[in-house]
């Protein structure tokens, strides 16, 4: 085999933490996938099993995409729920199509996420130090951690933006300048300087404008073409939105928040339910307290742990009084069917606050 | 001086409906016609028909709403001021109709929903997720099955005494049962009435599922016209179910109210009827997410486009 | 609480793994159960009611099955199994079972709850939850090993009594599919039933030797870490070559076996076909698949 070209599924802006941590790790080139169209979902259902969920079908897209692009080694992070056994069944259908390629689930080999990602790439680079592994994992980490910050403070704000453009614009010279970290110091000036940039973009935003809060399956949640951009119809709606699901949970604060959230609704759950399904039943109940106007739940078909939680969500909106809208992507979805249904959320919304006044 | 007057149009996938208000939210002039797939000349028939029915000399047309699955291109045809989803539109002229409404049920062309009102104000909405079973496609397609006339099939129902048991999910499966369910012999009727009843169970099972269904119940949709439906809902909710004779026109009645907020002045003529409407669909190659452009075009000239998700698309 | 006391078990999901531990359980201490009846209709239909339209069949039934037992006892049982063994896990739906079911009536659950991850063993579950019926910790310890030992004798008649099957000279297909759908009477009884009028021997993926090699799935997954699905690809690789033919049946939309199901038709080479049940599906439908396939397989034998 010639020099190894390192790919992954894309998740979001994620790519560019994720390049960056290979690239300081490993000494091969890492090309990301091509970007996701409507032929990456086409293209991953046509070869995945028929009901396999969608995060599946899209990855397994990514994975075909960035294969005819000339990568030739994949990594993928694993997971809980049925994301830790994708990587085998995907394997098998693509060497099964014919390609020739290294696939690395990052978690696949130890129960301990971190020493796990280390033997990954180990066999990647052999010659890597643990300390300078661990300086780049906590990096990467660190880099994470604040585009999942700036992003709560994004979605909140980008829909009153006074020059459309505004946000996305700031996010993209951020994610170069990330790209480039040189070390700590460097990063966390990055952070404090674009910060700056982002409270500074002016803003026209009504102080009782309309809030909703997204919950749901994690995929979905992250990745906007699964979820048919609903974030940024929102925003176009001129509503203020919150998404706690995001990589530093999933990575970091998940197991610590656990107790805390099953406090918050006793009355609902005794135990987890599965993936995230107990935290997303929290979150929601912890968007009403703080005066959301509606929930918006949204999940991949035949999505179990999620299809669990709807049940305890209905009777927790129910007695909170709170709309809420269950919304369930599937190879077929139609997104004019999608955006009708927003809209006429959002207009349900607004009717009841001039109802409350 | 003229009247005010206001015109509103839904624009389904099965069928195209316009309405003609004046300022006390009167119907001066109506329309139902089919869609036949070609949303175009669709509206432009309905326009044509609209104006033959009403008097230019007492009203003239100050705002114009467009709703149902093709608002937005029979929106952008009509120079619509209001473009509105039809759930809303729903909720907003059934209250008006129905000050007391508590719950809406409707069931159109490939879409079921239920709206739940509280003091005039919509509280909760549901769609169908899963798929088209229990719509008007659904039991159109049925009824041809059998070889019923769709217009029949609700009083053929109402003469079973022993409706069979069918499912009603995905119209692919409950064909093949209801075939099943003929080729054994059961009478057609009961077959018919069977069918009305599974509708009915599909929709309070899927679209209704932990709703509480209050009385007064109105049903609407192009469903609504179907007695045996009507029959078979009063059946499962023991209450009585309000049909308006203008079920049928409740979106378009309803976009038409939404539009009196957006007036503007200037006489709507009728002359659409005459221009020349095409649409072409782009695939943009601007970059790699290949989106689904629709374009508008009218007499040849661009008027408008959409479906382009970033910057550097086609325009 | 005292034992004058009858809990209700469903007859669905675990139900078919678990009746002789947990009646052997309740029986040593003294408590009566009662069981809900085969799945019906009825209970299908209430079911479908009470549950999200997504849920999937298996789930359905079993609502059911407690809207059945909801106003005849006192409690029903509802065990939570989030792992059986370290690194190891269960569908989700059994980490939710009990906050869905407690969501979804009013009713007072009996409950264990399983996570071996966490440090909580089948015995530990057990013992808690004998003391919660009011008995000493000694007591539900005896309990449950004996009732491990009956479940133990169990297993190992039911293994015995399948390998006679498959010393019979007849056409015989091995069933893989989840215990709760193969013993149900809207799922997998439709499928056997059928099967055996047309004179074909069923061997069940489900029954497992107690005492048989546990590793076998690896020849086919290596990454599996579904419990109940690891041991049907044990019993495939165990009786593949003693069948004529394999029939993977599953409840739509089943999570684990969307993916599992498709590895092993990359893996295994031998005839087979994949039948998905859903509420809607029709025996009639069935029929004509089953018969298909059986006449594809008695070909291959007539040839040979």
């Amino acid at each position: 085999m010639n020099d190894k070209v390192i790919s992954f599924p894309i998740l979001a802006d994620y790519n560019t933490p994720i390049k960056f941590m290979i690239e300081k790790m490993t000494n091969y080139e890492v090309r990301l996938s091509p970007k996701m169209t409507k032929n990456t979902l086409e293209i991953g259902s046509k070869y995945s099993p028929d009901y396999a969920c969608l995060p599946f079908k899209y990855t397994l897209g990514n994975y075909i995409e960035t294969l005819e692009n000339g990568a030739n080694v994949i990594m993928q992070a694993g997971g809980g729920c049925r994301f830790g056994y994708y990587f085998e069944l995907q394997k098998q259908i693509l060497s099964d199509l014919g390609y020739n390629f290294e696939f690395y689930s990052l978690t696949e080999s130890d129960v301990n996420g971190i020493s796990s990602i280390y033997k990954t790439l180990k066999n990647l680079n052999p010659n890597i130090k643990r300390v300078r592994y661990l300086y780049y994992l906590l990096l990467t980490f660190l880099m994470i951690y604040y585009m999942d910050k700036l992003d709560m403070y994004i979605r909140k704000n980008v829909g009153f933006e006074i020059n459309k453009g505004s946000f996305d614009r700031v996010k993209k010279s951020m994610l170069t300048k990330f790209s480039k970290t040189r070390g700590f110091l460097d990063l966390i000036k990055t952070y404090y300087y674009y910060r700056k940039k982002f409270k500074n973009i002016a803003l026209d935003k009504p102080k009782n404008c309309l809030k909703v809060g997204i919950v749901g399956e994690l995929y979905t949640s992250m990745e906007p073409h699964s979820s048919y951009f609903i974030e940024r119809e929102l925003a176009n709606m001129n509503v203020e939105v919150t998404r706690y699901t995001n990589v530093t949970f999933l990575l970091i604060t998940k197991r610590f928040k656990e107790k805390y959230y099953l406090r918050k609704i006793k009355k609902y759950c005794k135990f987890t339910m599965g993936a995230d399904a107990m935290d997303n039943v929290a979150r929601a109940k912890i968007l009403i307290k703080k005066g959301y106007d509606g929930i918006i739940h949204i999940k991949p078909f035949g999505c179990v742990p999620e299809i669990g939680a709807m049940k305890v969500l209905e009777n927790l909106c129910d007695d909170e009084k709170i709309p809420i809208m269950f919304l369930t992507f599937d190879t077929n979805t139609s997104e004019l069917g999608i955006k009708t249904r927003l809209e006429a959320f959002h207009d349900m919304l607004l009717m009841r606050r001039g109802n409350e006044k | 001086m003229k009247n005010n007057a206001y015109l509103g149009v839904d624009i389904g996938s099965i069928s195209t409906k316009g309405v003609i208000i004046d300022d006390s939210n009167n119907i001066i002039a109506c329309e139902y016609i089919k869609t036949q797939g070609n949303p175009i000349s669709a509206v432009k028939q309905l326009i044509k028909s609209l104006e033959s029915k009403f008097d230019s000399n007492l009203y003239k047309i100050v705002s114009i709403g467009t709703t149902g699955s093709a608002r937005k291109l029979a929106g952008k045809m009509l120079g619509a001021t209001t473009i509105k989803n039809e759930i809303t539109a729903h909720a907003i002229a059934t209250i008006s109709i129905h000050p007391d409404v508590r719950t809406i049920i409707e069931i159109g062309g490939q879409d079921s929903k239920i709206i739940l009102v509280d003091k005039k104000i919509v509280t909760d909405y549901a769609m169908n997720t899963l798929c088209a079973a229990g719509t008007g496609a659904f039991l159109t397609n049925q009824a041809k099955r059998l070889d019923i006339d769709i217009n029949d099939f609700g009083s053929i129902a109402l003469m079973s005494k022993n409706p069979v048991k069918l499912a009603a999910r995905c119209s692919v499966f409950a064909e093949s049962d209801l075939v099943h369910k003929a080729q054994l012999g059961y009478k057609k009727e009961d077959i018919v009435s069977g069918l009305c009843k599974s509708i009915v169970n599909n929709y309070l099972n899927n679209v209704a599922k932990g709703k509480k269904i209050l009385s007064p119940v109105v049903f609407q949709g192009g469903v609504s016209k179907n007695i045996g439906v009507v029959k078979a809902f009063e059946d499962e909710l023991k209450t009585n179910v309000i049909v308006d004779d203008i079920g049928h026109l409740m979106g378009a009645y309803g976009i038409a109210i939404m539009s009196k907020k957006s007036v503007k002045d200037n006489d709507f003529s009728f002359r659409i009827s005459d221009a020349n409407f095409e649409t072409k669909v782009y695939d943009c190659s601007g970059c790699a997410n290949n989106c689904e452009v629709i374009r508008i075009y009218k007499d040849m000239k661009l008027m408008d486009s959409w479906g382009n998700k970033c910057e550097n698309g086609l325009k | 609480m005292n034992n004058k006391i009858t809990i209700g078990i469903p007859r669905a999901l675990l139900y078919y793994k678990y009746n002789v531990l947990w009646q052997s359980f309740f029986k040593e201490l003294g408590i009566d159960t009662l069981i809900s009846p085969e799945t019906n209709y009825e209970i299908l239909e209430n079911g479908k009611k009470n549950t999200m339209s997504e849920a999937c069949l298996s789930m359905k039934i079993y609502v059911g099955h407690v809207d059945y037992l909801k106003d005849k006892v006192d409690y029903i049982l509802v065990p939570r199994i989030v792992s059986l063994e370290k690194g190891m896990k269960l569908c989700t739906n059994f980490s939710a079972l009990y906050d869905i079911l407690n969501n979804t009536f009013d009713i007072n659950i009996l409950n264990y709850n399983i996570d071996v991850d966490k440090g909580i063993t089948e015995e530990l579950a057990f013992i808690k939850m004998g003391q919660e019926l009011g008995f000493g910790k000694i007591l539900s310890l005896n309990a449950y090993k004996a009732a491990k030992k009956e479940e133990y004798k169990q297993n190992k008649i039911n293994y015995l009594l399948q390998e006679k099957r498959l010393n019979r000279n007849k056409t015989k297909v091995l069933l893989v599919c989840h215990t709760y759908n193969s013993n149900d009477n809207l799922v997998g009884k439709l499928v056997t039933d059928n099967l055996k009028e047309f004179g074909v021997d069923v061997i069940y993926a489900d029954i497992i030797n107690p005492d048989g090699d546990r590793l076998l799935y690896k020849n086919i997954s290596k990454a599996l870490y579904w419990t109940y699905n690891q041991e049907l690809l044990n019993s495939i690789e165990e009786y593949k070559d003693k069948v004529d033919g394999i029939i993977f049946l599953s409840t739509f939309p089943c999570g684990p076996d969307s993916l599992v199901n498709e590895m092993c038709s990359h893996k295994i080479d031998k005839k087979m076909i994949t039948i998905l049940i859903d509420e809607l599906s029709t025996i009639e439908g069935l029929q004509t698949r089953l018969e298909s396939f059986i006449d594809i397989l008695r070909k291959d034998r007539f040839y040979e």
